[in-house]
């Protein structure tokens, strides 16, 4: 999505990315970005709290509207929670036991052939 | 006495980071090519032409359409690579839509994919047209493929998007990025 950011902006759309990879939308690189620091799939705001995601997309817009330079990040001030041990969790090897690794292991490979056999299907 | 006088936030309260987390992630599961993410130093940039409050705005996503037959799309579905898509789909933003995210590599854990504002700003971008926040909702969305090719990303489907927010006449774009 940042890539897709980086081209709109180029073909003359001025863009604002809603997202929660802080580093990796960064080591992209793009013209504006709203940070949530909320767990990956909650870009635009708190599940079941419209407060939060009014003020989250209102604040994209002003992002949008006010960046001066590319590379403008702004760090949306709402918390997930106050509690960061959420955070210890997705990806994280090491907290992950052997089995756990291996049952993923075959999950990644499952995965990897239904998305194989989908797009050699959707190709022919 | 008091260890933390300063109120020092712990040192895990920070971004997390992800590009590690992932490369560690499938060196462990013993894939060795890490996948290499596009990176540049510079970014474009373009200004607004007109305030938001009168612009037309486009909503990009990565989010899916709900399609019936292709196994759990959550809330709480595990990873469902079957639910992927592999071309730009676009709908009408005057109606409400059930997208979903259980073909992206989400939080599991920590969130559930239950409500779909959180990831599909759509009805709240039409509450911020009724606001004036915005000028007005562009006639549609479109929808983004994570296809993991940068190849096919950027000849492919931005090619596409930035073809249909032209022919939508869009000022600007919001991307709900997953």
């Amino acid at each position: 999505m940042s890539l897709t950011a980086r081209l709109l902006e180029e073909a003359g759309i001025p863009t604002v990315v809603m997202g929660c990879a802080k580093d990796i939308v960064e080591y992209v690189g793009v013209p504006r970005f709203l940070f949530s620091d909320f767990p990956l799939g909650n870009p635009a705001g708190r599940p079941s709290d419209k407060a939060s995601q009014h003020a989250t997309l209102n604040l994209a817009m002003r992002v949008l509207e006010t960046a001066v330079v590319p590379n403008t990040t702004v760090q949306n001030p709402l918390r997930w929670s106050d509690d960061p041990s959420w955070k210890l969790d997705i990806s994280n090897v090491d907290r992950m036991s052997a089995e756990e690794i291996a049952r993923r292991r075959a999950e990644f490979d499952e995965s990897k052939r239904i998305a194989k056999a989908k797009r050699e299907g959707e190709a022919a | 006495m008091d260890d933390n006088p300063y109120g020092f936030a712990s040192a895990d309260d920070k971004p997390i980071p992800y590009m590690e987390r992932i490369r560690n992630y499938y060196t462990t599961l013993g894939y060795g090519k890490p996948y290499e993410w596009a990176h540049y130093s510079e970014a474009p940039f373009t200004p607004l032409k007109k305030p938001v409050s009168e612009s037309r705005v486009a909503l990009i996503t990565t989010a899916a359409p709900y399609q019936p037959g292709k196994g759990d799309q959550g809330p709480g579905s595990a990873y469902n690579a079957a639910a992927k898509f592999y071309d730009v789909y676009s709908g009408d933003t005057s109606v409400d839509h059930d997208t979903r995210i259980s073909h992206i590599g989400i939080d599991r854990v920590h969130t559930s994919q239950k409500d779909s504002n959180t990831w599909f700003p759509l009805p709240m971008l039409r509450q911020l047209a009724d606001e004036g926040v915005i000028g007005e909702v562009a006639p549609r969305f479109h929808g983004a493929p994570t296809n993991r090719s940068h190849r096919t990303t950027i000849e492919v489907d931005a090619a596409e998007i930035i073809s249909r927010v032209r022919e939508d006449e869009a000022d600007v774009a919001v991307i709900a990025a997953n």
